[in-house]
């Protein structure tokens, strides 16, 4: 059966050779015509998106005012930052999103690398699984809805990373209160102005507190992260080298912050021992 | 007087040959350039199959902007950002050139996808081009490296922190991952050497690997052929049985010199 198939695969390539042989038509200059139009389209479309990129960004188009199409330029690099918002470019922004499909930290790996490791290897292998000879749509059904849902997943996936809205730090600021009162700690001042860290320092990019942030990618839930009765050592060591004390964890180290900063954050991190 | 007209037009004639017939003596690249050029295609193919040739144009204008910001951008943290502000404010056109490579980026790997798409969607991927659809892939999986290592070079907020998270997840994997987050970053952590080191892998490692690639990927579509649509009832190797050769009025496959002659 298997060596029919063989027999009939080179039957039918060996004349599709003698079809387009005897009555194709040469690529210069038909197909290459229509390559051409095609790429001038590409370039003006590459140009057009420059221009717009400069001349649609505020003021006298330079700067890190974001125009139509985002900044030119963020501000600096700066590894000691309080506040930043880990973002990739939006061709990543279905990869970043499947974060957040996945509870931390029992199969966040399965976000992280399973699944585009799985689905890479699927890919990769397509040729090997897909072996009938028969190409017209009609008669793949199976091959249609795969592709239909990889793209509408991966549409969805990155439509959700696009809207998906970072927390801004004055917007939490002003939640602190309630924050205290809820979980409360309103008369431990070093962890309210830990809370106050935690609302600017862009914790809330990435973690769920309170009901609040937690957009990006999949990282615990600290509402209730001092009911587990850690300490404070280890809340310091653990934001100074998060994946020292917590294997394979992907959040970057905040020993910019200082000592001082660091005691506060753990002492809030501490005293969140979840809603009242 | 006519025969000597013709001898000097042979005269020049050989002398713009000279050096065509000296080259395809000595490399056959004439002969190979042909072949390329006057290669058949089935007389069905349609503007979805303009995609990879598209997608090879996006690259050519990440290689030539990417050549033009390497004279000017400095891979060191100091001088990185600054690099770019000179790039982006002060150097002629150098906007252009930069937005080029910025937005060009994006367009290389939306095309890709759309080529892989019409290659799935038209089974260009059956025997006997398996090979060139794994190409493929491996080149897509270079593309999007391309766009991870190059996000992080102008050295601002965004980039920084998007790649440190990059990183850490990439350390998550299994077995290999650690080894992958210290190959990346050059070190236990991101410091200094770590945007020399993407620099590197971006402008060299990588676009030296996809410029390979898509020499085997193109040997391969030249040597295997470009498939017809498959929806095309004319397609080429779809006929009706081996012996039963179909009549010359069929549509699809058209000889040339038929549409030459007014149609």
């Amino acid at each position: 059966m298997a060596s029919d198939r063989i027999v009939e695969r080179r039957r039918v390539f060996q004349q599709y050779k003698e079809d387009v042989k005897e009555r194709g038509k040469p690529f210069y200059p038909y197909a290459m015509w229509h390559d051409t139009i095609m790429s001038l389209v590409v370039v003006c479309v590459i140009i057009g998106l420059a221009i717009v990129w400069k001349y649609s960004t505020p003021g006298n188009h330079i700067g890190t005012e974001p125009g139509w199409l985002g900044k030119l330029y963020d501000a600096p690099a700066d590894p000691g930052t309080i506040n930043f918002v880990p973002r990739p470019d939006w061709y990543f922004y279905f990869l970043f999103y499947l974060l957040r499909i996945f509870k931390w930290p029992e199969s966040v790996i399965l976000g992280t690398i399973g699944l585009p490791t799985l689905f890479l290897v699927l890919l990769l292998a397509v040729p090997f699984y897909d072996l009938r000879a028969e190409r017209r749509l009609g008669r793949r059904p199976v091959a249609i809805i795969a592709a239909i849902l990889v793209v509408l997943s991966m549409g969805i996936l990155t439509y959700k990373g696009a809207t998906a809205k970072e927390a801004l730090g004055s917007e939490l600021k002003a939640l602190v209160p309630k924050w205290a009162a809820d979980e409360g700690y309103t008369g431990n001042k070093q962890a309210v102005a830990g809370a106050n860290l935690f609302a600017v320092a862009g914790c809330a990019n990435c973690h769920t507190y309170n009901g609040a942030g937690g957009q990006y990618p999949g990282a615990p839930n600290l509402t209730a992260e001092g009911a587990k009765n850690k300490g404070i050592a280890f809340q310091i060591a653990h934001l100074k080298c998060p994946a020292c004390v917590n294997p394979g964890s992907p959040m970057p180290s905040f020993t910019g912050l200082g000592d001082a900063r660091l005691k506060s954050l753990a002492t809030f991190l501490e005293a969140s021992k979840g809603k009242k | 007087m006519a025969t000597r007209r013709l001898t000097r037009q042979e005269q020049l004639q050989q002398t713009i040959m000279y050096p065509v017939d000296w080259l395809e003596e000595r490399s056959g690249l004439v002969g190979g350039l042909r072949y390329f050029l006057f290669r058949k295609v089935p007389g069905d193919i349609n503007w979805f199959q303009t995609l990879g040739s598209a997608t090879l144009t996006a690259f050519i204008v990440q290689a030539l902007t990417g050549s033009i910001l390497a004279m000017y951008y400095k891979p060191d943290p100091n001088s990185a950002y600054p690099s770019i502000q000179h790039i982006t404010n002060d150097v002629w056109a150098g906007w252009l050139v930069r937005g080029m490579h910025r937005w060009g980026a994006s367009v290389f790997i939306i095309l890709m996808f759309m080529h892989m798409g019409r290659v799935f969607l038209f089974g260009a991927y059956k025997y006997p081009r398996e090979l060139n659809w794994i190409l493929g892939v491996l080149l897509l999986a270079m593309g999007l490296g391309e766009g991870f290592t190059g996000y992080l070079l102008p050295w601002d907020q965004t980039a920084y922190w998007a790649t440190v998270v990059g990183i850490n997840i990439n350390g998550t994997a299994p077995f290999l991952g650690p080894f992958i987050a210290q190959f990346l970053q050059g070190g236990t952590a991101i410091n200094p050497d770590t945007l020399a080191r993407f620099y590197a892998i971006h402008m060299l490692m990588i676009p030296g690997a996809i410029f390979a690639l898509i020499g085997l990927h193109l040997y391969l579509v030249i040597r295997l052929g470009v498939t017809s649509p498959p929806w095309s009832k004319e397609a080429a190797g779809t006929g009706p049985s081996p012996n039963g050769r179909v009549t010359k009025t069929r549509r699809g496959l058209m000889r040339p010199g038929t549409r030459r002659n007014g149609r």
